[in-house]
């Protein structure tokens, strides 16, 4: 393979669909950029003066740095919380299949994989609400909950991968089975750990659909939440939108401009499993 | 606490909150889908009256329609675009890490506000296009027009899941060993027959796993419907789970949407485990 | 080594986002009372007036709530049993719904009732309707039905306000012919499409449709068939792009002068000045009749001001109602606004509105019948659809058992 010649056909092509993909993120960019004025007499060039003050107002009228706060807030622990319980429970099934409760259990976490969010929406939303939980803590916990389904999937069948050989010599020396799992099976989850820390932190930082019902008090909207909040309140100014936009965007494209590579091979490594 | 235990205290507490904040309410849901209430006030039990009422509410059918309709060419469009990338990213290509890192941009990226950045692109950026180049078909928003509005969400859609689906393909064929290419190089094979003797039935399991995942998610798509159409022109681009969330929270139909959340479950299943089937049968006859 | 410095650098951040987390209730003595407002466009003006009251009142701090697509999630937060303390709502259909179920505490004898003009408190009370008697809200301010017109455009045309349905429409063709867009339809947003649809059906059809409709004694096919034919003959005057154009963009190309006439109402003038400070437009009520002077007015309640019934601040609720009804602060409201107010002697001074002043002083007006329609029912979607497909007896029938089926599945 090595030693073939480069498909100079592929790479241009790849390079033209390319395009479908960066024309977007540039006229983001520029547009939120540009003055109304410049917006309307022409769309597609360089802004002349790349007006700041879009941002600033943006920040303002979104409350930015409290929405910015809250999607952090949600996503750090929903993502802290996840990989460390389930990947627990995971190991806890995996090393139990052959019981039938066990069994029974890692079925029932997965089956929730095809129940859709609508089903279960409504009694939700009373229920979160009836125990004051309609607030990001309620977020978090839902997060975890929902996660369990797919990273049961992912985990176990990476557990099962790991020989119990491993865990036998270090119970022999008397060491318990909480100390296994964090000493030597969570250290040896670390590609998994990193898989689902990025798909769950991607799940809780862009979702829209539960924040929406969830969260009655706008000082807790999330980034894509305040986005839809103040809608209204762009009327005509798209500029100010789009700078809205690309800042609630940015945080993530920045974290990935630095781990891109770590970030697909993570997602590579979910898909083989 | 002995081993046996110590698996239980692992297990048990996520088992309760699994079942009172997943299990219970989805219960709830099938409980209330036999009564009239309101989301608030008394009720009453009403036997499959909503489900009656659901197989005949044109609206229902409508976005039912709507929704395979959609999540069908958008699944194919996906599916092939991703496969087409990810065979050009595993051929020797120039820039092949920096073209990866482009191709996978839009999988972090939210729907909801790329949506409202497609939205200006097409009730501004392609009409003005459209009008300069004389273009009639688009020189007016594609997404006012009850014919065309569903297209408008399959480009977001397609765009946006476009990315992981390639990520996908991309980890099947770096399995894919080398010698088997270079054994039917010799056997003169040109790369067509390659393509579809080797490196499809080796890829086979993501074919259908990538099937599986983007039917379902297009399935339920929302966050694209309210930021591109809102269910408009008309009720031509309403899609189930907006249907349900609309009816149910504004229309004060609650008990009438669980039942059709009900049923969009069944379907929902249904056709997850029909794909799995069928799709892994024909992987195994290869 | 780096390990270590990873989960220090973790468990920092984790502390500093839990400290950030908890501390917004500490030291926190003043009453917060939630205002709920579907109304967009009034933002800076709620803001201004509330920064007022604060002042006066420095133990109490006032939050506006303006969620878009506002009904669904006050019918959400409804759902949740989360209800703000006070509302600053259309006197719609969702109004008369939510006053049935008993979210709206009863104002019956409050002293500011007596400031109102008895025909918007009787138009409140049949939106509720006669099964829950009482006045679940302060009428504060009645809205318009209107065509807003660019006074440039129409001298172009030689034109004169119309008076009647036939010189509105012999204004389209000129303006047509003149190659000046005759109306700005934005019904990339469907309900853009419920001013004319209101102005047509208040004027033509017999207020108690809505009453007869319920029994099953009458039906759209019957009595819609006029509205439906004036509108399939206003659509043919739009622009090119007529479904795809929104609100916004409706609001910039009137005062811009890209077109001749517009469907809204009132509110939308501020946003249409905000947009083109120096904008020389006018109003008038779209002209259903050949009849001259025989129009009414298509209006509605526009703005309620009332309580939840839960609320556990009653008594700073009521200071805050009684300072929104001061003739001063209802006079800034409705300048701010380009607005009307139900108080007697509080009076729009505008030129821009000039055109409909004397509807109001006359009491010129007719109620806007959607407010009787079932909620959830989507009619702007429908009409949507209409103005597409222009199937007038498809389109009449499906109202007809759209309103069954709304009323049989809630």
């Amino acid at each position: 393979m090595t030693n073939k010649k480069i498909n100079w056909a592929a790479t241009i092509l790849l390079a033209i669909g390319a395009l479908a993909v960066l024309i977007p993120l540039y006229l983001t960019i520029t547009i939120a950029f540009k003055t109304p004025e410049e917006l309307s007499s022409n769309l597609f060039n360089l802004p002349k003066h790349w007006m700041v003050s879009n941002f600033t107002n943006a920040i303002k009228t979104t409350n930015f740095f409290v929405a910015l706060k809250n999607s952090i807030f949600v996503s750090f622990f929903s993502v802290i919380l996840t990989v460390l319980t389930n990947s627990m429970v995971a190991y806890a099934i995996a090393r139990n299949m052959d019981k039938k409760f066990y069994k029974l259990l890692y079925y029932f976490f997965v089956s929730a994989m095809f129940i859709p969010f609508p089903i279960i929406m409504l009694p939700l939303v009373r229920q979160t609400s009836t125990w004051h939980l309609d607030n990001l803590f309620g977020l978090i916990l839902l997060y975890v909950v929902f996660n369990l389904a797919l990273n049961t999937f992912i985990y176990v069948g990476y557990i099962r991968t790991i020989p119990v050989e491993l865990e036998e010599a270090a119970i022999v020396d008397g060491a318990s089975t909480w100390r296994v799992f964090w000493k030597i099976i969570f250290p040896l989850l670390g590609p998994m750990n990193a898989t689902v820390a990025i798909l769950s932190c991607l799940y809780a930082w862009n979702d829209f659909l539960l924040p929406l019902v969830l969260l009655s008090n706008p000082d807790m909207a999330t980034l894509p939440l305040a986005q839809y909040i103040f809608q209204s309140q762009f009327s005509t100014n798209y500029t100010l939108a789009f700078a809205s936009y690309l800042m609630a965007l940015a945080p993530m494209l920045i974290v990935y401009m630095f781990s891109q590579k770590w970030i697909i091979s993570g997602v590579m490594r979910g898909s083989i499993k | 606490m002995s081993r046996k235990n110590v698996f239980l205290v692992m297990t048990i507490p996520a088992l309760l909150i699994f079942l009172v904040f997943h299990t219970f309410p989805a219960i709830q849901g099938i409980f209330y889908s036999f009564t009239n209430w309101h989301g608030y006030g008394d009720w009453q039990f009403v036997g499959f009256k909503n489900f009656i009422n659901v197989f005949k509410d044109q609206q229902v059918l409508d976005s039912y329609l709507f929704t395979f309709k959609f999540a069908i060419v958008a699944t194919i469009l996906t599916n092939v675009l991703s496969l087409l990338i990810a065979l050009g990213l595993n051929a020797k290509v120039k820039f092949q890490k920096t073209l990866r890192a482009l191709y996978f941009i839009p999988y972090i990226l939210g729907m909801l506000i790329i949506s409202f950045i497609f939205s200006f692109i097409f009730s501004k950026v392609l009409p003005d296009i459209g009008q300069t180049l004389h273009i009639q078909w688009l020189s007016s928003n594609i997404l006012g027009k009850t014919s065309t509005a569903w297209l408008g969400i399959v480009i977001v859609s397609v765009w946006q899941s476009t990315a992981f689906n390639t990520i996908l393909y991309l980890s099947g064929l770096v399995t894919i060993p080398g010698e088997l290419y270079e054994a039917a190089g010799l056997d003169g094979a040109n790369s067509w027959t390659k393509f579809w003797r080797i490196t499809f039935p080796m890829i086979m399991p993501f074919f259908t796993i990538n099937m599986v995942l983007a039917m379902r998610t297009f399935l339920m798509a929302f966050d694209q419907i309210v930021a591109l159409t809102g269910g408009g022109p008309g009720r031509a681009t309403e899609s189930i789970s907006y249907v349900i969330y609309k009816g149910g929270f504004e229309g004060g139909q609650f008990a009438y949407q669980s039942a059709n959340a009900v049923i969009y479950f069944i379907v929902i299943a249904a056709i997850s485990i029909f794909q799995i089937k069928v799709l892994q049968k024909r992987g195994e006859q290869y | 080594m780096k390990k270590r410095l990873f989960w220090g650098l973790v468990m920092s951040v984790f502390t500093a986002l839990l400290l950030s987390g908890c501390s917004k209730n500490a030291n926190n003595k003043k009453v917060t009372l939630e205002l709920f407002s579907n109304k967009s466009e009034a933002v800076g003006t709620y803001q201004k007036l509330i920064k007022e009251f604060e002042q006066e009142n420095p133990d109490i701090e006032v939050k506006l709530t303006t969620p878009p697509d506002a009904e669904t999630v006050m019918k959400t937060r409804l759902t949740k049993n989360d209800i703000p303390d006070m509302f600053a709502m259309s006197g719609n259909g969702t109004f008369g719904e939510l006053a049935r179920a008993g979210v709206f505490a009863d104002f019956s004898g409050n002293q500011n009732l007596e400031k109102v003009r008895p025909v918007y408190i009787d138009s409140l009370e049949k939106v509720v309707g006669p099964t829950k008697k009482g006045t679940y809200g302060i009428p504060y301010t009645p809205n318009a039905n209107i065509v807003i017109y660019n006074k440039d455009r129409l001298k172009e045309l030689n034109g004169t306000v119309p008076q009647t349905w036939n010189e509105f429409v012999a204004l389209l063709k000129k303006a047509k012919a003149a190659k000046i867009t005759p109306i700005y339809w934005t019904l990339n947003e469907p309900w853009t499409d419920q001013s004319p649809w209101n102005s047509l059906e208040a004027n033509l059809v017999s207020q108690n449709f809505a009453k007869l409709e319920n029994e099953g004694k009458t039906s759209f096919v019957k009595t819609h068939q006029k509205v439906a034919k004036k509108m399939l003959t206003l659509i043919n005057y739009g622009h090119s792009d007529n479904f795809g154009k929104g609100y916004s963009d409706g609001n910039t190309a009137i005062g811009k002068g890209d077109s001749l006439f517009y469907f809204q109402g009132n509110w939308a003038i501020p946003e249409v000045l905000k947009a083109t400070p120096k904008a020389n437009i006018g109003v008038f009520p779209l002209p259903t009749s050949n009849v001259p002077g025989k129009t009414k007015l298509a209006s509605a309640v526009d703005i309620v001001l009332t309580m939840s019934v839960k609320t556990k601040h009653e008594k700073e609720v009521k200071k805050f109602i009684n300072f929104m009804m001061r003739k001063e602060n209802a006079q800034t409201f409705i300048d701010d606004q380009l607005a009307f107010s139900t108080i007697k002697g509080v009076d729009q001074n505008n030129e821009i509105l000039s055109g409909i002043k004397p509807y109001f002083a006359d009491d010129r007006i007719t109620a806007v019948m959607d407010s009787y329609y079932p909620q959830g029912m989507g009619t702007a979607s429908l009409i949507q659809e209409f103005l597409q497909k222009k199937n007038t007896n498809a389109f009449l029938k499906k109202l007809d058992s759209e309103w069954a089926k709304t009323l049989d599945h809630q």
